[in-house]
């Protein structure tokens, strides 16, 4: 724990990004080795689309703890934050969408 | 990488009472092990949490589990099991924004513990299902009774499943996808 509060410097909101828990980032191509640990644990999960969530629970940490971290890399151009869902006025998934879903879990 | 589509990442909401199966059901349709993450909840939530018993706490954290289906090519579908206690509501509202819509479990020896998520799932007007668990118990008693004793209205689908079945838990969000999309028809 104590590490990643350090790497944070105690914040637990970042000045940037407000991402969901289920926003989902990827790894540019921009070298990462000479980050510090805990960025580069997340670089390497990142090596395929992963979601915040899932980022604060494989390095143990809460989620608003992780989205300062992720926010931090995607600002400096190691992460990429993929949009969110095409969503309606009310913010709920489109029918589009909500289409999809039922057809891939239906096939399942 | 090229050609790669892009991920679309969706969620669905499961409440309802402690013990109720909300782990069981998350952990039945993942395909990775339920993970545990935490929120952590700071001065901002004072006068919500309850900290009588132990007020010179300052922050606490929640755990809560997830999980995740691949559902095609992009599309992946993340299971929030709600933190059990009223004060966590702040967790809720988080889980709740943006998502497909709510299962609320039930189980119908204690059915009072399932009120505060249907009460919250209506009060913002978000699609969701009530998905009697099948508890010892739960054979005999029919839907309505169920509709009557929460007091639902007449298009929120009330579903008889067993948490422990993965064909079980899909067929209850196939539910509640398919009220969605009604729902979503009708408000346009």
């Amino acid at each position: 724990m104590v590490p990643v509060f350090a790497v944070t410097g105690g914040r637990t909101r970042s000045a940037g990004l407000d991402l969901p828990v289920e926003s989902m980032v990827s790894a540019t191509d921009r070298w990462a080795g000479d980050l510090q640990k805990e960025y580069r644990v997340i670089m390497d999960l990142a090596a395929r689309p992963v979601a915040l969530v899932e980022v604060g629970a494989e390095l143990s940490i809460p989620v608003g703890v992780a989205r300062v971290l992720v926010s931090d890399l995607a600002e400096a151009g190691y992460l990429v934050v993929h949009a969110p869902p095409p969503s309606t006025a009310d913010g709920s998934p489109t029918p589009e969408i909500l289409h999809r879903l039922l057809e891939g879990l239906r096939a399942r | 990488m090229p050609g790669e589509r892009s991920p679309i990442p969706l969620k669905i909401v499961v409440a309802g009472g402690f013990g109720v199966g909300k782990t069981t059901l998350v952990r039945a349709l993942s395909e990775i092990p339920p993970l545990l993450t935490e929120e952590t909840m700071t001065n901002a939530s004072v006068g919500v949490d309850d900290t009588r018993a132990v007020p010179d706490k300052r922050t606490t954290t929640v755990a809560m589990d997830f999980g995740r289906i691949t559902v095609d090519d992009a599309l992946i579908l993340y299971l929030f099991g709600t933190p059990g206690q009223d004060r966590f509501w702040f967790m809720w509202d988080e889980l709740a924004r943006g998502s497909v819509g709510g299962v609320v479990l039930v189980d119908l020896r204690r059915i009072d513990d399932c009120f505060p998520a249907v009460d919250y799932f209506e009060n913002r007007r978000m699609p969701f299902v009530v998905a009697v668990n099948g508890f010892p118990g739960a054979d005999g008693v029919a839907r309505e009774t169920v509709r009557d004793a929460l007091a639902l209205s007449p298009d929120t689908p009330v579903i008889r499943m067993d948490a422990r079945s993965m064909d079980s838990c899909l067929a209850t969000l196939v539910a509640l996808v398919e009220h969605a999309m009604e729902r979503s028809a009708v408000m346009n």
